[in-house]
């Protein structure tokens, strides 16, 4: 949606989220509680950042019993990849392709 | 991606600016599917639930997944059993599950969330395959929203 890519920038452009995005990585469906006990923050302030990062929606976190359980969702990351990664390096991968033409002609 | 311990539920959501009517055809119908989906083509819908679902490589020479229809809830859920059997180190492991999930947003949006689970007897699997759901999404958005579908699977 518009504002997308806003969002997420945004969220990862703080240290901490970045941190958050890594511990799930590492493993991921984890509780509030658990993220807590590994986080030098408080409880308010993991809840917080969580939220920018579900929001932007790079945690997206579902129920399971009487556990709400946060899950790293990988496709807004993908999504920039495509938009902004991809376009700049396919050009600049061509041009050095066509440079080592040029000089392999020229040998 | 390579996570350091086995995960044995994955998460995908993206919004895609469709109907959920849009969505379930592109899931379910084998025409749509071949459009998206690393150019696989399944012998049949995925709407009958109880019925097996094969899916070939493009050129059909290599079966690629076999997979039991659990649940067929149009516009809304669909749950099918999965089995990677395109490398015989996946093909050994145990049956897990997918499930795609579509709400209707609004602004015309739907999210959409794909959750693989049931992973525990299935680590090479877990590993395989979060890479190629992160493609299959992003390339489900892209078909839908644009009409075209992402070039890197016409290569």
């Amino acid at each position: 949606m518009d504002g997308d890519d806003d969002r997420v920038f945004k969220a990862l452009a703080d240290p901490t989220r970045r941190h958050l995005l890594d511990r799930l990585f590492e493993r991921d469906g984890r509780t509030l509680h658990e993220l807590v006990s590994e986080l030098e923050m408080t409880r308010f302030g993991v809840m917080k950042h969580l939220r920018v990062l579900e929001e932007a929606g790079l945690v997206v976190s579902r129920r399971r019993g009487r556990h709400k359980l946060h899950f790293l969702n990988p496709v807004p990351i993908r999504l920039i990849h495509d938009r902004w990664i991809d376009k700049y390096t396919e050009a600049r991968v061509a041009a050095i392709l066509e440079l080592k033409d040029e000089l392999e002609k020229e040998a | 991606m390579v996570a350091t311990e086995t995960q044995t539920t994955q998460v995908y959501q993206v919004y895609i600016k469709a109907t959920p009517e849009r969505i379930w055809q592109a899931i379910t119908d084998p025409e749509m599917i071949a459009k998206f989906f690393f150019g696989t083509r399944p012998d049949a819908p995925l709407t009958v639930v109880g019925s097996r679902v094969r899916s070939w490589s493009p050129d059909r020479s290599k079966l690629w997944t076999d997979n039991e229809v659990l649940e067929a809830d149009p516009p809304r859920r669909l749950v099918h059993t999965w089995r990677s059997l395109y490398d015989e180190d996946l093909a050994g492991e145990q049956e897990s599950r997918v499930t795609w999930e579509i709400e209707p947003q609004e602004g015309g949006y739907s999210k959409l969330t794909l959750v693989h689970d049931r992973l525990e007897g299935a680590p090479k699997t877990a590993a395989s395959v979060s890479g190629g759901w992160m493609l299959i999404i992003s390339g489900l958005k892209t078909l839908l929203e644009t009409g075209e579908p992402l070039t890197r699977f016409e290569r």
